[in-house]
Order: structure tokens, then C-alpha cells, then sequence
């Protein structure tokens, strides 16, 4: 569903230029759910930003076919209306635009470029009452200006609120369980487990073991230095808790 | 001042010869006299001038009386279907008809001069007050819910408006003010006197108008405890400019300003406000937000004055914002603070700058397409400057629909 070949970016010009992905290549069949972990700055959620078409990076090799289409030829929301979401490690805060118009304008968007038609108001009002009585998320935090003044978690249960709300068909979580309490990790887990299917994709970028636990990982990769080092089952994630990046990869990295 | 006296007397451009042109078929009376005399000191104001550096009447109105292409037709009035218990709509600065007044306003229309103290400080003021047909003298004695609306159009090379209205002691009233142009250059010049514990209200309006220039001058004087609040919306023109001259007479009074502005390519549009605290224990609150396209100008310059002595205890705020949409877009700015007195709570705020790359990023990544979200984050910007504090209010309303259609346009 996914596949990235052999992708290098950059960032900057001449002098100033740093690589980040370096011959960077993985596969997410249809259906999978693949967990990403990696140190601090190996370049997690550039990767994110790179699938999900932010400006600023160079492509130097390499190309990302999702289903079989050149990616990295579409701008960020024909992307989304092709169904990628990214759930943002750091959800940016939108004055002025409440949560409910945010959410409706942009699943309206979405349909517009698929060629459906809008969700009608009480359907659109059904289902978000719904999905925010499931993440317990408050009536009163849907009126407000998107993540505005909300704490890291609320931020957190809103961009899966977003997720459940926009039904995705390949979803990027970039460390989504960081800032989340204990009861609240399992109400987010249940959610993505919610979406979890044979006609889903999802990558899940995480630092700790606790939210596999929840939603056991197709596959673990470990991404360092720009690219995949590592590749193995779920219990990869807990040899890493166990042992730490030098016990898993050896001096060699 | 003396400097551009002389300079002035001996080239006239065409633009001002048209206007002494005018001046010398009225009927002349020492009021008329008076304000023309103040105006020719300085001829029509131009970039050398403080004040005017960024907004250049003299050339622009020159090039504009020069054209003969320009369509000069008034723009529709978005407060066309709001109610009011007067309407009040002048054509060239002339009252089309009176309508029936309701007990407590009373209007006179005063045919030729009448006194205008400001002449010095305000050239284009001393010019409308030279080149009105008449001057509408209204007293409010009775309060309204409802507001009273006030038109404003114009035909031909220029047209001049001009209305003093005195607010009597605790009266309250409201007025919607809709600035059609029609003319190549509209000026309107606006006195509001607010006696003690009286408050006022004014929502205004002025369409774009790219073939026109305007000149929206209000002059407000307060009395102790009164209240006077101004919201305005303005997508400029050719060149336009909104004087606000606010003084604080009695203690305790309170003034509010709050514009937006909203400049398309080709347009031009000015915010100038003066604001003298002469009185101890005034309010000032004012908040002037903007945005502009490429080969868009917008201008703000602000001034707090507060005297040594009287100006004690002042509390007064100038925040102004702009958003520069696209690249070429101008944004001039400045805030000034003149504070002479040492017990005062006065601050300001300046900021100018494109919108938020990563919130822009966040709503394409769920399918809000660029220029959708662009619209959507600059409507959020401005809105504020229609915050109704979740009251229903037509009028801030109004205003907010007409911010959301332009911005609508750019999504196309
Ligand atoms: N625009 C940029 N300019 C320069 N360096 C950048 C830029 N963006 C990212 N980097 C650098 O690239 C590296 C990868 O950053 P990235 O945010 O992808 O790391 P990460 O794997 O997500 O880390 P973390 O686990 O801390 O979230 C870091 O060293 C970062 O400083
Ligand atoms: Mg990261």
C-alpha cells in the first residue's frame, strides 16, 4: 500500500544542507500495522512530513508509491483526500477556527475532491458526538478553537478524534502516546484499533512499548541515521525495552 | 506648516485647481472662508507632510481627476436589508429627504458655512467643511435600540458630506454607516459630541472602490462618563483614508475603536487616529487588524496623546496587526505613545507578518485545500475585530459576512 524506495531528503542548501533520510526503504502492505522506533533526531517524523508533503525538503534519490501513485508528485490535501492522515507529535494550535468547523471543513473538503457530497449537519453532528463520547472528549472542547489552550494530551485524543471523524485509509501516528495519562492511552489504543482493518494501512512511530501493547505491531522497524537498520516482529519493540538501541544493534551503529 | 504655506500658494495641480475651482462658485460666508483659508495654507496634503508621508492626496487625487476611464458608481450598501428608525441618505452631501423624525432627534440643515474648530490639524476636515452644500446639525434627546442609518453618496469629480451631532447627557443610540462612494473623491467629515454619561455606537462600512478615493474624517469629543465605541470594515480604493480625532474631555470617559481592513490589489487604504486624554481616569481601548493582497497598501498610524496634568490615571491600549497575505504586499505602520503624565497605564503593540506556514501544513494535511485555508485563517485573524461576545448583533454581523465574502473570492 505504502512502499518507499531507497528515499534520501535533505534539508537546506550548499552549506547549510543536512541530509536526514539516507537510502531509506519500507513496505507497508494493505491491511498492515507497522511500528517505526528510532533515538532522538534519526528522523521519525521528518519521515512523517516527507509522506505527508510539507514543504522545505529536497528529494535527492528515491521516490513513495502509495498504491502504486507517485506521492511525492501531490500537494499535502490531495494526499489527505486520498486518504493519508498524520496524527502530529506536536498538534498546531488554529486561533479562531472551532473545533467542529475545522473538523467539518475539512471532511467536506475531502469529499469534495473525491467527488461525494457534503455530510449532511445532523449526520455530521451524530457522528462527532459519538466518537468524542468515546474518547471523552467534552461537548464544550469541541466549540473551541482548535488545540487553542489545550493540554498536550487533550491535543492528542483531538487528533484521533480527527482520525476516527475522517476514517483515513493509511494512517501515520507520529508519537501519539506521549502526553497521554494511563486511561486515556487506552481509550486513544481503542480508537486506532477501531480503524484497524484489512483495507487500512498505518504506521505507528512510537518510543515505547506501552501503546504496542495495545496495537500489536505487523512489524517493528528501527529507523537510525536516515535509515531502516532493523526489521522484525512485534517483540522487537520489547528486546528494545530490554536492552536499549546499543544492546539491539550492536556497536556497529 | 509655514513651509508648505509658501510652497503652496504657487503650484496648484489640477486636482486642487478643480477644488478652488468649486470654492470660488460658492456663496462665500466667514465660516466657509475660514476653513478654505486653512485648507489653502496647505493645498491638498501630500507625502512631505507628517502624518501624510504614506497616503499622498495631492499626486493620487491628481491622477485620479485626471482619468477619464474610471467608472465612478456607488458600491451596494451590505446593510441594505438592517432596520432602522431613521434612514438617513445624502447624495452629494445633501439630504435626499427628511424623513418623519421620531420625538427626541431632531435634524437642521444648515445651507452654506458652519464652524469647524479644527481646520489646522486636519486639511482634508478644513476641505469639506469649505466645499460642503450643508452641514446637518443633529441632537439625540431620546435613547433608541434601534440605530440610525446613515448613507453615504456622491457623483461626479468630488463630493463633500458633513453631519454634527450632539449626544445628549445618558442618552444612548447606535448608527450604521455605509460608505458607497460615487464620486472620484468622496470626503465626509463627522462631528459627534457625547455630553456626560451619554453613549454611542457607530458601525461603518466602506466598500472597494479601486477607481475612487475617500476621506472618512470623524472628530469625537467626550464628556465625563460617556462611552464611544467605532467598529469599522474598509477595503479602500484608489486611496482612502479614515481620520478618527478622539478627545477626552471629562474624566471617566471611555472610547473604543476597533477597525479592519482588508486591501486587494490596487487598493489603498489608510487608518489615522488621534487621540487626546484631557481628562484624568479615561479608557482608550483600540484594536485595528488588517490584511492584504499583492499590490494591496495598507497604512495605520496611531497616536495617544496624555497630558501632563489632566492626563492622570489614563488607561489606554493601540494594538495593530497586519497580515501581509501574499509577496507585494504593504503594510505601513505607526503606533505612537505621546505620554506626558507619570501615572498612566498606556501600551501598544505593532505586528506585521504572512500567516502561519505550519498551520497552514496542519489544515492541508486534513484536506483543506491552500487557498481555502488561507481564506478560513485570515477570516479567523479578523473576526476578532467583530467578537460579539456570543450576543446576537446584525450590525457586527454584517460586518463579519462582508470580511467572509471578500475572503471567500480568494478561495476561487
Ligand atoms: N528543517 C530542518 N533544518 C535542519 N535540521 C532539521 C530540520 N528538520 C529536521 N532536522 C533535523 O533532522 C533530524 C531528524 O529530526 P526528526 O524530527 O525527524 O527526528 P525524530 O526522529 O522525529 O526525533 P524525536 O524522536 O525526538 O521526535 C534532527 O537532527 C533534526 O534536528
Ligand atoms: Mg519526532
Amino acid at each position: 500500500m505504502l512502499k518507499l524506495e531507497n528515499l534520501s531528503i535533505r534539508v537546506g542548501e550548499g552549506e547549510t544542507a543536512k541530509s536526514i533520510l539516507t537510502g531509506l526503504s519500507l513496505d507497508v502492505p494493505r491491511g498492515e500495522v507497522h511500528a517505526i522506533m528510532g533515538p532522538n533526531g534519526a528522523g521519525k517524523s521528518t519521515l512523517s512530513y516527507i509522506l505527508t508533503g510539507k514543504e522545505g525538503y529536497e528529494v535527492d534519490t528515491g521516490q513513495a508509491l502509495y498504491e502504486g501513485e507517485d506521492l511525492l508528485a501531490l500537494n499535502p490535501e490531495q494526499r489527505a483526500a486520498k486518504g493519508l492522515f498524520l496524527s502530529f507529535q506536536y498538534p498546531i494550535e488554529i486561533p479562531g477556527v472551532p473545533v467542529m468547523t475545522f473538523v467539518r471543513t475539512a471532511m467536506n473538503a475531502q469529499r469534495k475532491a473525491r467527488g461525494e457530497e457534503d455530510i449532511s449537519a445532523p449526520n455530521f453532528i451524530k457522528k462527532a458526538r459519538e466518537i468524542a463520547a468515546m474518547l471523552n472528549i467534552s461537548a464544550d472542547m469541541l466549540k473551541r478553537p482548535l488545540n487553542v489552550g489545550f493540554s498536550g494530551g487533550e491535543k492528542k485524543r483531538l487528533e484521533i478524534f480527527q482520525m476516527l471523524m475522517l476514517e483515513p485509509k493509511f494512517i501515520i501516528l507520529d508519537e501519539t502516546d506521549s502526553g497521554l495519562d494511563i486511561d486515556a492511552l487506552k481509550t486513544v489504543a481503542a480508537g486506532i484499533n477501531a480503524l484497524r482493518s484489512p483495507e487500512r494501512g498505518m504506521l505507528v512511530i512510537t518510543h515505547y512499548q506501552r501503546l504496542l501493547d495495545y496495537i500489536v505491531p505487523d512489524k517493528v522497524h528501527i529507523l537510525a541515521d536516515g535509515k531502516i537498520v532493523k526489521t522484525g516482529p512485534a517483540r522487537l519493540a520489547q528486546d528494545l525495552e530490554d536492552k536499549g538501541y546499543e544492546g539491539v544493534l550492536g556497536l556497529a551503529s | 506648516m509655514t513651509e508648505t504655506k509658501t510652497a503652496m500658494t504657487q503650484t496648484l495641480n489640477r486636482a486642487e485647481d478643480i477644488l478652488f475651482k468649486r470654492y470660488q462658485a460658492l456663496a462665500s460666508d466667514p465660516a466657509r472662508a475660514r476653513a478654505f483659508e486653512s485648507f489653502k495654507a496647505s493645498g491638498l496634503p501630500h507625502r512631505r507632510m507628517e502624518n501624510w508621508r504614506w497616503s499622498d492626496f495631492k499626486a493620487r487625487l491628481d491622477t485620479l481627476f485626471a482619468r477619464s476611464d474610471s467608472h465612478t458608481t456607488a458600491q451596494a450598501d451590505p446593510f441594505e436589508t438592517l432596520d432602522g428608525i431613521i434612514c438617513l441618505r445624502f447624495k452629494n452631501g445633501v439630504l435626499a429627504e427628511l424623513p418623519d423624525l421620531p420625538e427626541g432627534i431632531d435634524i437642521l440643515q444648515k445651507r452654506g458655512g458652519y464652524a469647524f474648530a479644527n481646520c489646522e490639524d486636519i486639511p482634508l476636515g478644513a476641505l469639506t467643511a469649505a466645499l460642503v452644500p450643508a452641514t446637518y446639525l443633529i441632537e439625540v434627546t431620546q435613547s433608541y435600540a434601534q440605530p440610525i442609518k446613515l448613507v453615504f453618496e456622491g457623483e461626479g469629480a468630488a463630493a463633500f458630506a458633513r453631519i454634527d451631532c450632539v449626544i445628549r447627557p445618558d442618552i444612548e443610540l447606535s448608527l450604521i454607516e455605509t460608505y458607497r462612494g460615487g464620486a472620484k473623491f468622496n470626503a465626509s467629515l463627522t462631528s459627534f459630541n457625547l455630553n456626560q454619561g451619554a453613549k454611542l455606537s457607530r458601525y461603518m462600512i466602506q466598500p472597494a472602490t479601486q477607481d475612487q478615493a475617500h476621506a472618512i474624517t470623524s472628530e469625537i469629543h467626550l464628556d465625563a462618563q460617556s462611552r464611544y465605541e467605532q467598529t469599522s470594515l474598509a477595503f479602500g480604493g484608489h486611496l482612502a483614508r479614515i481620520e478618527t480625532r478622539g478627545t477626552h474631555h471629562g474624566p471617566e470617559s471611555e472610547m473604543l475603536l476597533k477597525a479592519a481592513y482588508l486591501a486587494g490589489p490596487g487598493h489603498h487604504i489608510d487608518h489615522t487616529s488621534h487621540i487626546r486624554h484631557g481628562a484624568p481616569h479615561c479608557i482608550t481601548r483600540q484594536r485595528t487588524k488588517g490584511a492584504v493582497l499583492n499590490k494591496g497598501t495598507g497604512v495605520f498610524q496611531g497616536k495617544f496623546h496624555v497630558p501632563r496634568v489632566v492626563g492622570q490615571k489614563t488607561d489606554a491600549d493601540m494594538q495593530h496587526n497586519a497580515l501581509l497575505l501574499e509577496e507585494g504586499a504593504i503594510v505601513n505602520a505607526k503606533p505612537e505613545l505621546e505620554i506626558y503624565a507619570d501615572d498612566v497605564a498606556c501600551a501598544h503593540g505593532n505586528t506585521c507578518g504572512a500567516l502561519d506556514e505550519a498551520a497552514l501544513f496542519y489544515m492541508r494535511q486534513r484536506g483543506i485545500p491552500d487557498l481555502q485555508a488561507r481564506a478560513m485563517l485570515t477570516e479567523a485573524f479578523i473576526s476578532e475585530i467583530f467578537d460579539t461576545d456570543g450576543q446576537a448583533h446584525s450590525a457586527l454581523a454584517t460586518l463579519r459576512e462582508a470580511a467572509k465574502a471578500w475572503l471567500a473570492q480568494l478561495s476561487q
